[in-house]
């Protein structure tokens, strides 16, 4: 059995004759915390939806719980939780209703864990899914992925709509509910700070590709800015893979590189600097860095 | 599957209180035709048969557009599937609750037609043939309109449903109309039904939801 619980070979995806995912490589071991970060139409719903089976990729595979998402049989279903992007639910239908379909439907449901979320959440059983608040319906979509104990659980930005307090109370929920069981989430969001406080393993996709994907804490050590200044004017060529960003002003040159290293480090100091500083950079940093035009892809080694 | 029959059922209630309704208006013209009838004047319930028929493949085809066109729109099936279902048993639970919505007409109104043919009808073999060719040609028919809606339905416009269903159903009335009940017209509507149900399955199976 592998130990990939998603699994994601060279996917394209086209939308119109324009391409949104380009050649995505992604896998998340068991009991990984996931969080693919991008901007608004990186592709992060789509990349959900090919792996849900809701929408047909152009080329190449995607794997959960290792069935093919094509394949995936009510069995394999009953052990994945997704709370979509805009709490996709049953407008028209009272939130009791909907509840009993969901259980009705679900091979394995926990009636505790599920009612002491409904009561945490306070959710009223006789209004219409449409008369919800934008946060109720988040809380209700949580509640109901939840409540089938999942194996693995997709949230695709789950705090959309929702205002600070109720994001800020989403996300704790969802940590705390986290914590209990161990289990492997796959988070989509373009708020890097939701994805900072639960992930474990971070994704950042541009212009279709996944241009970053390794452990949080690697993040930082592997992105570095540097403030280069040269006696006279700057090489045009630095030599270096990797450049994230490059910007020449006057003798000075600020770079930003991609997996920093001695052997980057070495060949920087062959061109006899007058100075190199570091820059600090903040997730923000990183992130704005990585989803600029033409960026390089940062991996762990 | 019965949970998906039965959300299928409860939320197209509208249909199925139609199909009783009618029903019963059906077993009453019946019945009413059945105790007047007179060899002189067929043109009366002829003439009365052409509205209830076109009522009857109207609301059916509408049923079809309704449930694919309600899914489409409002996502249903986008939100079953990522429950354990798969979309071939959504589709197959749609379409058993149409049938079940049709049997809920035909029924009871064939059971009518029987008892009343028994009890009041000269005793001729050729008749009860007659009412069961009748009856067959109607089931298909209006089965035929309710896969057209089906077929029309999964769209995020609301011209092509509209218009198409209704062209085309009208279509299909006529051709009844002028082949009148029987194996030939039978023949004619089970290959459109087959072939609305063969090009919804593979749009339904295949397109995003």
């Amino acid at each position: 059995m592998n130990d990939n619980v998603i699994k994601v070979e060279n996917l394209v995806k086209y939308f119109d004759g324009r391409c949104v995912l380009n050649g995505i490589n992604l896998t998340v071991p068991r009991g990984c915390i996931y969080g693919l970060l991008g901007r608004n139409g990186a592709g992060k719903t789509t990349i959900i939806r090919i792996l849900l089976g809701t929408e047909p990729a152009t080329r190449g595979r995607t794997f959960l719980l290792d069935t093919e998402s094509t394949n995936l049989s009510p069995a394999i279903r009953g052990r994945i939780g997704c709370v979509a992007e805009g709490h996709n639910l049953i407008q028209s239908y009272k939130v009791g209703r909907l509840i009993k379909l969901c259980k009705d439907l679900s091979l394995q449901w926990n009636d505790e864990s599920f009612d002491h979320l409904i009561e945490t959440f306070r959710l009223p059983m006789d209004r219409r899914v449409k008369d919800l608040s934008m946060g109720m319906r988040a809380q209700l979509n949580l509640s109901l992925a939840m409540a089938i104990d999942p194996e693995l659980l997709i949230l695709d930005d789950p705090t959309l709509g929702l205002d600070t307090v109720a994001r800020r109370q989403f996300l704790e929920l969802a940590i705390e509910v986290i914590q209990k069981q161990d289990r492997t989430i796959l988070f989509c969001s373009h708020i890097l700070s939701d994805v900072e406080r639960i992930a474990d393993r971070i994704g950042i996709l541009a212009a279709g590709k996944l241009v970053v994907d390794c452990a949080l804490e690697q993040l930082k050590e592997r992105v570095k800015k540097l403030r280069v200044i040269f006696p006279e004017s700057p090489p045009e060529n630095l030599y270096l893979t990797e450049i994230i960003n490059q910007q020449i002003q006057g003798r000075e040159m600020t770079v930003t590189v991609a997996n920093w290293n001695l052997q980057k480090q070495a060949i920087l100091e062959t061109f006899k600097p007058s100075s190199c500083t570091e820059v600090p950079m903040s997730m923000e940093d990183i992130f704005i860095e990585c989803t600029k035009p033409e960026q390089e892809v940062v991996t762990s080694s | 599957m019965l949970t998906l029959i039965r959300r299928e059922i409860r939320d197209n209630i509208v249909y199925f209180i139609f199909a009783v309704v009618f029903s019963a208006i059906l077993i009453a013209l019946l019945t009413a035709a059945t105790y007047n009838f007179d060899w002189g004047e067929p043109a009366v319930y002829v003439g009365l048969s052409i509205p209830i028929l076109i009522i009857l493949v109207l609301g059916f085809s509408a049923m079809g557009v309704t449930q694919m066109y309600m899914d489409r729109n409002r996502r249903i099936s986008a939100f079953l599937s990522a429950l354990p279902v798969t979309r071939s048993r959504i589709l197959t639970a749609r379409i058993v609750a149409g049938l079940l919505a049709i049997l809920t007409v035909l029924v009871p109104l064939a059971i009518a037609a029987i008892v009343l043919g028994r009890l009041i009808a000269p005793p001729i073999p050729i008749f009860a043939g007659y009412i069961a060719d009748i009856l067959t040609t109607v089931f298909l028919m209006v089965l035929a309109c309710y896969c057209l809606g089906l077929l029309t339905g999964w769209t995020a416009n609301k011209i092509t449903p509209t218009f198409g269903a209704l062209g085309l159903n009208l279509v299909l009335v006529s051709l009844v109309f002028v082949k009148g009940f029987g194996p030939d017209i039978n023949f004619l509507l089970l290959l459109v039904i087959v072939a609305c149900l063969v090009r919804t399955w593979h749009k339904f199976m295949s397109t995003s939801l």
